[in-house]
């Protein structure tokens, strides 16, 4: 990194943490520093919304996942907007209406005390793991690419998220992820700009897109059903509608932003917002992934993307076995390169045999190209059995480092760190607040004053962002990052929301029946992960599910009068 | 002690822009989303 690269992102980030310090000083009262003290407009909302869900993995996973597997992670977003307007129309209100600081008091007024805890605990659970990653995944990403320590890039993102949102609370994580996501979006579209301009003079953009076409990376809608697949339209207008009511709608870590609103209006329009801009925002980012992708064709790529993991193989018995693949892959890549240009040429001529010809030639290259990888991999996990072997995740960041220009290298830098803030500030705080309200206001200390329960909420935003740089440090890579973080959710969220569908739609299920109910629940998911190969997406459905089933017969078994009485 | 902090005097919204009430707004999004899966569809098959 040059300086520049450093002035740019010292600069955003300092003045991002300092701003957000700065705007949002002075609360007195939990009201103000849990709900910022009801004054956020919608687009605040919406801004923050997205900026919460955005976290690093997003920029560094979802252009490697397109590299990999082309755009139909998309498609996992389609239940989203659908499920913005289910919360306007429901759960707002009544969160409005008991004017509550967390979703989960909400479960107390409709059932009881038992139940409000558990869900509280679930959260806890899900989203304090949640929080380390959402910290770790950047930092182990950018203390390969750069050499940093990873403990040192653990403590800045950490530390810098504990600072602002210790200080001002809701408002402070609000305020800031409004600058955040500027950056992020300013920093993606420059990246997409770049890589476009990379490509050969010959190569237009419809160029680019029908040879990514052609090469299989245009796949946004797939119709066919498949339990096993993980992304096609139906999974993501079910698995992906409960996952999208469940974290917009129980997790607390998005409740807080729209609870901070100044009215239900502003609420619902920031909701909304985030149910039109969405689908567009992963597109956009899934599409760079893309064009990294058709940049690869005509620039020779690394045969492993983390060049950290890969340099473990030098000094072994098995360096010359990995000269030679190196050999073979450039081999591959120059028939390749070829190839793909003679399929540029067709395309323009419109010859449909030579394009068909070349894209036969292309795809035979690419399987051989995948093989070779393979065979680099083995390498690397017989030279060192703790190194990572999965690089989508180094794709992107990669490319960003080996050909962005200086200055440009720094502000990409800032999306991340900015990603990683934003969605760890809103995580902190929704940790530190349902800890507060659902669990020591209600359980430990009752009879306190304003100024402790605001002392008490700091204090836990600071115990939670310790416990998430704890586990950051000490975490060892996962599959691919976005899809750890997913999965994380999938097994949790599913029994919360089927816990709160009960409580909105099923009145005649009581307290006693959800809480086992949801405790069974939680046991099939449990067992679908550990046992089955069933696509995570469909635990949310299942947990769901299982929880009104269960509730239902768990009811007519124990009945109301008893199920009031234990 | 006097408030430094700028107090937003602007009212809340209790209505959505352009819509004469929620349904409209709804609609605004559920339509967007037929739109995006129409659209990508076709890039689907236009591209494959």
């Amino acid at each position: 990194m040059k300086p520049l690269d450093w002035i740019v992102l010292l600069g955003t980030l300092g003045f991002i943490v300092i701003y957000g310090v700065w705007k949002t000083r002075g609360s007195k009262d939990i009201e103000g520093y849990l709900k910022g003290d009801n004054s956020m407009k919608w687009w605040t909302i919406g801004l923050s919304i997205m900026a919460t869900q955005a976290s690093a993995i997003t920029f560094l996973s979802t252009p490697g996942q397109a590299y990999e597997d082309g755009m139909r992670f998309v498609q996992f977003y389609f239940g989203l907007p659908i499920a913005m307007v289910i919360i306007s129309i429901t759960v707002i209100p009544i969160f409005y209406r008991l004017n509550v600081f967390t979703a989960y008091e909400f479960l107390e007024s409709r059932f009881d005390l038992k139940t409000r805890s558990l869900a509280a605990l679930l959260f806890l659970i899900q989203r304090g793991l949640a929080a380390g990653i959402t910290i770790y995944a950047p930092a182990i990403i950018l203390s390969t690419m750069l050499g940093w320590s990873l403990t040192i890039t653990n403590l800045v993102i950490g530390v810098l998220v504990i600072f602002y949102t210790m200080s001002g609370g809701t408002k402070a994580v609000s305020v800031t992820q409004k600058q955040q996501m500027a950056v992020m979006m300013g920093g993606m579209i420059i990246a997409g700009i770049m890589v476009v301009s990379y490509l050969p003079a010959n190569v237009s953009f419809g160029d680019a897109v029908e040879v990514a076409g052609k090469l299989g990376k245009m796949n946004v809608v797939d119709f066919s059903f498949d339990w096993d697949d993980r992304y096609n339209f139906w999974s993501g207008m079910t698995g992906g509608l409960f996952l999208a009511l469940s974290y917009f709608g129980t997790d607390q870590s998005q409740v807080a932003r729209y609870l901070g609103g100044k009215s239900i209006g502003e609420s619902r329009l920031g909701l909304l917002f985030n149910g039109l801009l969405k689908i567009p925002m992963q597109f956009l980012i899934l599409f760079i992934g893309v064009m990294v992708f058709v940049f690869y064709q005509f620039n020779q790529p690394p045969v492993f993307f983390n060049e950290a993991a890969k340099s473990k193989v030098y000094g072994t018995a098995y360096e010359a076995e990995l000269q030679q693949l190196e050999d073979k892959h450039t081999a591959l890549f120059e028939q390749k390169q070829q190839a793909v240009q003679s399929m540029v040429t067709a395309l323009k001529a419109e010859d449909d045999a030579a394009v068909t010809t070349a894209q036969a030639k292309v795809s035979a290259l690419t399987a051989a190209g995948k093989e070779v990888r393979e065979e680099v991999k083995g390498l690397i996990k017989k030279a060192a059995p703790d190194a990572e072997t999965k690089d989508t995740d180094y794709v992107f960041i990669s490319f960003v480092m080996k050909y962005l220009p200086t200055g440009l290298i720094g502000l990409l830098l800032a999306v991340i760190f900015s990603a990683a803030m934003s969605s760890t500030a809103s995580e902190l705080n929704a940790l530190a607040s349902t800890t507060v309200v659902d669990i020591y206001k209600r359980s430990v200390k009752q009879d306190g004053d304003a100024t402790h329960y605001l002392n008490a909420s700091k204090l836990f935003t600071v115990a939670w962002g310790l416990i998430a740089i704890l586990f950051a440090t000490y975490a060892s890579l996962l599959d691919n990052l976005i899809q750890a973080v997913n999965i994380i959710g999938s097994i949790f969220y599913g029994t919360i929301l089927g816990i709160f569908l009960v409580a909105f739609y099923f009145k005649r299920i009581k307290g006693n029946a959800v809480f086992f109910a949801a405790i069974l629940a939680e046991a099939v998911v449990l067992y679908c992960y550990y046992f089955t190969e069933i696509a995570f997406l469909w635990f949310n459905v299942i947990g769901c599910v299982c929880v009104i089933v269960f509730g239902f017969v768990l009811q007519g078994l124990i009945g109301e009068k008893r199920s009031l009485d234990v | 002690m006097k408030d430094t902090h700028p107090v937003d005097e602007e009212a809340p919204i209790s209505k959505p822009p352009f819509f004469k009430s929620w349904a409209g707004m709804y609609w605004l999004v559920l339509g967007n989303l037929a739109f995006l899966i129409i659209l990508f569809y076709t890039l689907t098959k236009i591209y494959e």
